[in-house]
């Protein structure tokens, strides 16, 4: 498998423990610092495409923001020539990172390091380096620009792969384009900030958290407190065979009858969409896309370590919302799904206690919808876990065996 | 109760609400006070200094309202409250420590106070054996007169780090 960055030898490097069952997960893989590493590779740069951003978050020339592509820092930059380019985050000459902040703007001088003073334009391209006399006489600055991910962009959103044999995006997303086509509309977003929390879990435990509808009334008691049903829907799981994203589709309890349990019930109102339909959805591996009640959010999931997950929370409004609206959003989006919303805290505390016992050895089990051995689900269901970890086990070099549970 | 006559008196007052304020914030089972020590025209914002620098309008708490301030507890008591069983509320097993530095007060041309401290705020946790770092910040606070005394007209805390280390389940 060729690749845009070197890559480390192939092949798994442990003897991975995997039930025959594919309802039964090991916990060893929420522990296993070499098969953490091992993943950074096999999955992050492997052949997907992980979403790292909306072209809202940097919407002129010159703008960029940080974030990580598993273990792989990166700079999402829009160049002078108004293209976003996923560029790694360390100087080409001898790695000193390059940039620190969160975002900004670098339309005038460009990304410089502080180490030797090499200079790169928006687009990643080397522009001058500090004495240079003396250097090797074939030494050319088209040779050092910043290393690029391949990049591709879905009504905004932009995918990075460090993989060659990525297929293209639309073929990657299958069926989930239907999805994403009813959250971001025609595509033009405004970006409204972003909250970035670290949860003390493996990054599986988070993902696999969302393919998972069972847990949802269970946990999250403020569903029951408010009354707030959801009125059918379903998980599927697009592309099952080769990438398993999620799409979970639900409908949930007008306003107007939900228990007035709050002073202020505008955190359920539903004002930009004619039905209360809900998307959650899971671009495999680690893009969370949602248009819960009026929120529009994406979630990036960077691994920290085997143990911590860094989740950045990012809210949008559509471009040509009136400003009301914009307030209302800003309002809502970090109340029910930020880390301090009435409906998302409980996640944390439930995976950080799923990690906390994973040392216990032993599998955890996937039974809610399992009788059903494919897609759609129902959107109570935690069947859809299992065709996340087949994903995962084709990255691994580990398949499931056909016909098993 | 007016804003008292003198300057100093009043920037006592203030420092005494943030003192209480920190008294009830550490108390798991005081956390029904802590609506009252704002006005009745009050907010309570938690912002990272990196929006805010942006000029980015999100906030991690964004209670714009005396309603929502109390909706705030009811959030706490009941939708973190694992089906009601009191005995099943582990995510409230978290005992906050607030640590406020240096207090700066500055009394106002309209009576009001502004408050600014320095805090951090230490979580432990039935959970984990080690305290945890929950945030590091500024207040930004301003206080009114009210007939019942000094409150919060308004409460911003301005957290240094852009990556919550944890989330909290009481307010800082």
């Amino acid at each position: 498998m060729a690749s845009v960055l070197p890559r480390t030898p192939e092949g798994p490097p442990l003897a991975l423990r995997w039930p025959p069952e594919d309802n039964r997960i090991p916990r060893e893989i929420f522990t296993d610092p070499d098969l953490f590493r091992w993943e950074m590779d096999a999955v992050f740069t492997g052949p997907v495409w992980v979403l790292v951003g909306h072209e809202a978050e940097v919407p002129q020339p010159g703008d960029y923001k940080t974030l990580s592509v598993g273990a792989v820092p990166v700079i999402v930059a829009r160049g002078a020539d108004g293209e976003v380019r996923v560029l790694v985050n360390a100087c080409a000459h001898r790695g000193a990172r390059l940039v620190e902040g969160p975002r900004g703007n670098v339309l005038k001088g460009g990304f410089r390091c502080i180490y030797h003073m090499w200079t790169y334009a928006p687009d990643g391209s080397l522009l001058g380096v500090s004495l240079p006399d003396d250097f090797p006489s074939d030494f050319r600055k088209e040779d050092y620009g910043l290393p690029r991910a391949r990049v591709a962009v879905y009504k905004g959103l932009v995918f990075a792969s460090f993989h060659e044999d990525t297929p293209p995006l639309e073929e990657y997303l299958a069926e989930l384009t239907e999805g994403l086509d009813r959250v971001l509309g025609d595509g033009r977003l405004r970006y409204l900030g972003s909250i970035k929390v670290i949860f003390r879990t493996n990054w599986k435990l988070y993902v696999e958290n969302i393919y998972d509808g069972y847990h949802v009334t269970a946990l999250h008691t403020g569903f029951q407190v408010v009354r707030l049903r959801s009125h059918g829907g379903q998980r599927l799981v697009p592309n099952y065979e080769r990438n398993g994203h999620l799409w979970g589709q639900s409908r949930s309890t007008p306003r107007e009858e939900l228990q007035p349990v709050l002073r202020d019930m505008t955190l359920f109102d539903v004002r930009t969409k004619p039905t209360t339909d809900h998307n959650m959805m899971v671009v495999f591996p680690s893009g969370v896309v949602t248009d819960y009640f009026d929120t529009i959010q994406l979630r990036y999931v960077i691994p920290l370590a085997v143990d911590q997950t860094l989740i950045e929370f990012t809210f949008f409004a559509r471009a040509d919302d009136p400003e009301e609206v914009v307030r209302h959003r800003v309002r809502q989006g970090p109340a029910v799904l930020g880390p301090a919303g009435a409906i998302t805290l409980e996640d944390a505390a439930a995976l950080e206690r799923v990690q906390l016992s994973s040392v216990a050895r032993g599998d955890n089990v996937v039974l809610k919808g399992t009788p059903k051995r494919f897609p759609p689900y129902r959107h109570v269901d935690e069947a859809p876990i299992r065709h996340f970890y087949q994903a995962y086990r084709r990255l691994l070099g580990v398949p499931t065996e056909e016909g098993t549970r | 109760m007016k804003a008292p006559e003198d300057l100093a008196s009043r920037e006592q007052a203030a420092r005494e609400l943030l003192a209480r304020y920190v008294r009830v914030v550490d108390d798991p089972d005081r956390i029904e006070e802590w609506p009252e020590l704002f006005a009745e025209e009050a907010e309570y914002r938690v912002v990272t200094r990196e929006n805010l620098e942006a000029g980015l309008p999100v906030s991690v708490v964004c209670d714009d309202s005396k309603d929502r301030i109390r909706d705030r507890v009811t959030v706490i008591r009941e939708f973190w409250g694992a089906g009601g069983r009191l005995e099943d509320r582990h995510y409230n097993q978290v005992r906050p420590r607030h640590v406020v530095g240096p207090v700066w007060t500055e009394p106002q041309d309209d009576g009001t106070v502004r408050v600014v401290a320095n805090f951090a705020v230490w979580g432990t946790l039935a959970a984990d054996p080690a305290p945890r770092l929950l945030a590091v910040g500024e207040y930004r606070d301003l206080v009114t007169f009210t007939d019942r005394g000094p409150r919060f007209r308004s409460k911003w805390v301005v957290l240094d780090t852009g990556v919550l280390q944890d989330v909290f389940v009481y307010p800082l």
